[in-house]
């Protein structure tokens, strides 16, 4: 008998497919199922790895390309504090207030970024600052008052004199891009321990040992929110929540989550523990500041304790660990006594886990809260930023601006801009009080005005308020619009009359203009200019003429001189502006910048040196590279007697001509100005300059119409309330005159030099060489071009007057 | 004795005083050596606001003596900016940029300094302008209106302009 299994024949083959042959039919089934298992499986699984590739891509995208868009952050000029300085007029309590230093009330609490204000003394912890060219050290300083000034500054503990002190450039604002985040990047080796500590008691304990996921933190957080029937806690790891903060929407959908969860695997995977805290700290949202989001510890630190991540005490970084989970809810600004009660069950928190010990959160417990004074967004100075932005776009694009996180420290002096912005804006409030016609029911259509103030010398944009307000219209007037200038530009005629061509100039101040009607031919038609008096004035003095602003004076000087001249010299002066040569020019119906009026008056201010307008000091990269560094340009376009001349004109206006209202408010020194008006008093200008300010305010509608109301009532009393809150009404330095300036004394009468017997006289000022022939009572003539026949007539005068007299 | 005429020789006399009085008035001709200009001979001149503008001068002279550069046009600019009509502030910077070979700045720097000195400059300063602005064009290849300036700085302050060069000491 074979064992061998015998071939099924045809029969027995059937009968086993019929009955308990089913096995293979099963067999069948569960291959084919096993089979659709397998593939689906495999499809699935190719699909969730091609997912997971994706994820895995964007994680490395995020993490090893350019993490961070940081917005480029401006700073003012830094405020300088010397002996002498007036420190009630440069409000230097409220400077230390908005640099985020805290008042306290003994020696004990002071430490970095503390002051003590005891009669007549104040000690401020001053801390450091690392500008690339000029790091500040940290240092603790005695202010010793007397009265309103600084009586002397000495440095603790050696107590040596110091001749100035630096305080830190103030932040004016920074270039956000769409999302408007603010943060400032801190390197996780550079934060304090307990900072990370606190985070970590707080968000996630198991940090150090999880790989992104913590399962038992999930299921502790489960089982709470089934005993409190709704979403108590969560169960996210530092990692989870900083890839949900990084790559995804805060929608709980269980997509999202397990999204959340594997990304957080393969950050884990792919980056050590410190690189992921150091994203954290960076990424972490802790609540609004205006329309601003503020992100990471360094930006939070600021915001709430006005210091540096670095220098958070414990209790400090309890307190930002507690405000985490809910920034803006929990904010110790909303409820400070809450505030403190969260963050003593951080330290609590920090403790039980072994992060301080016992002594260290007694103290921290104890420890009060003490907050950052709360300053309001530094809105006033937008337009500035603005015009910054666009003399940096040549180099840097708006993107960069936005994303690079840029150290831009600018020439903005804060004090001049608050006083100008206060001053725009309360000038013009009272002006429609005066004149309620002014007034309109729409803000984008209100009456307009802007005010900029430049340092002659340097050129440097001090102050710049284009509008009434920025949230209204971010139009900036002073650089952005071109308006008629009216009178302001008369100088330019009268400064090409006095400039000498081939060593002669067309006239002196002691010249005489005719104000008599004047008709000029143009191609369309006769022009004939009239005054705003609609009185003609006949022979007059060069010096009233300007004073007194008259125009068919100005009009047949520039006639005489040529137009194309005053073109000539406004252009050398600043302003770029085309300026058609037609005969009324020279009163002022060329289109031009308030900026660029400034701009021109400056290069009178300096003598004749044209400045370049700047409004940045100094671009600091993120790593602290200078990437830029700002020049000090001089271009002298004018000769200094020139620009002396024209200055000691525009001195007239201000003392006793149409710019006169500046004296009457009690502003004291030497005060250059113009005013201008145009046609239907569309537009008010005045333009002021003192030995070490340039400004200029306008007024106006941005459609064009009637004030009804001259400069000297409308833009005047802003820049006299402008210059006198900056000055304290008391304008220091001189004019002087330059070399190759001598004085003589005139008949002002007749022009002719004063001899012995005129019965009236006044000294003024001459180019060398260019001083009267003519003398006065006898009509002779001395100088230069003395004519030989009247040599005699001198003489005699001379003999005789000596004969007198000895 | 009459026939004496009194009337021309008093002329004559008062002219000869008005010559001369007026010929005392006048500055000394060029090339007569003067006393060095130090910015710290100036530290208590002006008011306040002057005087810690030009401490800062002098901060920035010791910064540029120590080699510190970058601090010192910092000083400068501060000085600057507190008070920028400070004529030493100018010619310090114009030094600094004599030493840094940006000659164009170097001149620009002295336009100022010279503007804001006037006519009623220290004793001194003409020699540190004229050394300055001959170091300034010889760097910059007109040599001899470079000379002519370097000469007349030598003339009147030999003790600093002998070598063609002024330091942040010597000025200071």
């Amino acid at each position: 008998m074979s064992a061998l299994p015998r071939k099924p024949t045809r029969k027995t083959a059937k009968r086993r497919s019929r009955g308990g042959g089913g096995r293979p039919r099963l067999r069948w089934w569960i291959k084919s199922a096993a089979l659709a298992v397998g593939s689906v499986g495999f499809v699935a699984g190719f699909v969730f790895a091609g997912y997971v590739v994706r994820l895995d891509r964007l994680v490395r995208e995020r993490f090893e390309g350019q993490r961070f868009r940081v917005p480029s952050r401006v700073y003012s000029a830094p405020s300088i504090l010397y002996p002498g300085l007036d420190w009630k007029l440069v409000d230097l309590e409220g400077t230390l207030l908005r640099l985020g230093y805290r008042k306290v009330a003994a020696t004990g609490e002071l430490e970095p970024g503390r002051y003590l204000w005891s009669p007549s003394r104040l000690r401020v912890q001053l801390r450091p600052f690392d500008h690339p060219s000029r790091p500040e050290p940290a240092r603790d300083v005695v202010f010793v008052l007397r009265g309103s000034q600084i009586d002397e500054i000495r440095e603790l503990p050696a107590g040596h004199e110091l001749g100035a002190v630096l305080l830190e450039p103030e932040p004016i604002g920074a270039y956000y891009g769409p999302d408007r985040e603010q943060r400032e990047l801190v390197w996780v080796d550079e934060v304090p321990r307990h900072l990370v500590d606190a985070i970590l008691a707080v968000e996630d304990q198991r940090f150090e040992s999880h790989h992104g996921i913590d399962p038992r933190r999930i299921a502790g957080a489960m089982l709470a929110n089934l005993r409190a029937g709704r979403v108590a806690q969560g169960g996210s790891t530092l990692t989870q929540q900083l890839v949900k903060n990084f790559f995804l929407t805060p929608e709980r959908t269980v997509r999202r989550k397990v999204q959340e969860g594997v990304m957080a695997l393969l950050v884990e995977a792919r980056y050590d523990k410190r690189e992921i805290l150091q994203a954290y700290l960076n990424e972490i949202y802790f609540g609004q500041r205006g329309a601003t989001a503020v992100h990471g510890v360094g930006e939070a630190s600021r915001l709430y304790f006005g210091k540096n991540a670095a220098n958070l005490s414990v209790a400090e970084s309890a307190l930002l660990a507690a405000i985490i989970q809910s920034p803006n809810g929990k904010s110790p600004y909303r409820d400070p006594e809450r505030a403190v009660e969260r963050r003593n069950m951080v330290l609590e928190l920090m403790h039980r886990q072994g992060r301080i010990s016992e002594a260290a959160l007694q103290r921290s417990r104890q420890e009060p809260l003490r907050l950052a004074a709360v300053t309001p967004d530094s809105g006033d100075a937008r337009y500035f930023l603005d015009l910054l932005q666009r003399q940096l776009a040549s180099s840097y694009s708006s993107e960069v601006l936005e994303t690079e996180g840029l150290r831009i420290y600018s020439t903005l002096d804060r004090r001049a801009q608050r006083i100008a912005a206060d001053a725009l804006r309360e000038g013009i409030e009272d002006l429609e009080k005066l004149y309620p016609r002014l007034r309109t029911e729409d803000p984008r259509r209100s009456l307009q005005g802007c005010i900029v103030a430049l340092r002659p010398q340097t050129g440097e944009v001090i102050a710049l308020v284009g509008g009434r307000d920025y949230a209204v219209t971010q139009f900036d007037r002073c650089s952005q619009a071109r308006r008629q200038t009216g009178s302001v530009f008369k100088p330019f005629v009268y400064i090409a009359a006095l400039e000498p061509r081939s060593g002669v100039p067309h006239a002196t101040l002691a010249s005489f203009v005719d104000d008599s009607p004047l008709e000029v031919r143009t191609p369309s038609g006769p022009w004939r200019p009239v005054n705003f008096d609609h009185k003609f004035h006949g022979r007059v003095p060069l010096r009233e003429a300007l004073e007194r602003s008259y125009n068919t004076a100005t009009a047949r000087l520039a006639q005489d001189v040529g137009i194309d001249r005053v073109i000539d010299v406004a252009k050398r002066m600043g302003i770029s502006s085309d300026l058609p040569p037609v005969p009324s020019l020279a009163l002022g119906t060329a289109i031009v910048s308030p900026l660029e009026v400034a701009r021109a008056y400056a290069t009178l201010a300096s003598g004749g040196v044209r400045p370049e307008v700047q409004a940045a000091e100094d671009l600091v990269n993120e790593e602290g590279e200078i990437l830029q560094r700002r020049r000090l340009r001089f271009e002298r376009v004018l000769d200094p007697g020139t620009a002396f001349l024209a200055t000691s004109l525009l001195q007239g206006v201000a003392d006793h001509g149409t710019a006169a209202g500046l004296r009457a408010g009690g502003l004291r020194g030497p005060i250059a100005a113009k005013t201008g008006t145009t046609t239907s008093e569309y537009d008010l200008w005045l333009v002021g300059y003192t030995p070490e300010l340039v400004a200029v305010v306008w007024l106006g509608f941005d459609e064009p119409r009637s004030l009804g109301v001259p400069s000297s009532r409308g833009a005047l009393p802003i820049w006299r309330r402008f210059v006198k809150d900056l000055t304290g009404g008391e304008i220091r330095g001189a004019f002087r005159p330059p070399p190759g300036v001598e004085t003589a004394d005139i008949d002002p009468r007749s022009g002719a030099l004063a001899t012995w017997g005129c019965p009236e006289r006044r000294s003024e000022f001459f180019l060398a060489g260019t001083q009267p022939t003519v003398t006065c009572p006898t009509g002779s003539v001395v100088g230069r071009r003395r004519d030989p026949a009247d040599k005699e007539s001198v003489e005699r005068g001379f003999l005789e007057w000596l004969r007198r007299h000895l | 004795m009459s026939g004496i005429p009194i009337g021309p020789l008093l002329a004559l006399v008062a002219m000869v005083s008005l010559w001369s009085g007026c010929a005392l008035r006048v500055a000394p001709p060029p090339g007569r050596p003067a006393p060095s200009l130090h910015v710290s001979d100036a530290t208590l001149e002006g008011d306040a606001t002057r005087r810690a503008s030009l401490r800062l001068v002098l901060q920035g002279l010791d910064e540029d003596d120590d080699g510190r550069a970058a601090a010192a046009r910092s000083s400068y600019e501060r000085a600057i900016q507190i008070d920028a009509t400070n004529p030493y502030a100018y010619l310090a910077l114009a030094r600094h940029e004599v030493d840094a070979q940006r000659w164009n700045r170097a001149l620009e720097a002295l336009d100022q300094a010279e503007l804001l000195f006037g006519s009623d400059a220290p004793a001194g300063v003409e020699a540190h302008i004229s050394g300055l602005r001959g170091a300034a064009r010889l760097g910059k290849g007109y040599g001899d209106d470079a000379e002519v300036l370097l000469d007349r700085a030598t003339r009147i302050a030999p003790e600093v302009w002998s070598d063609g060069h002024l330091s942040a000491d010597e000025l200071r």
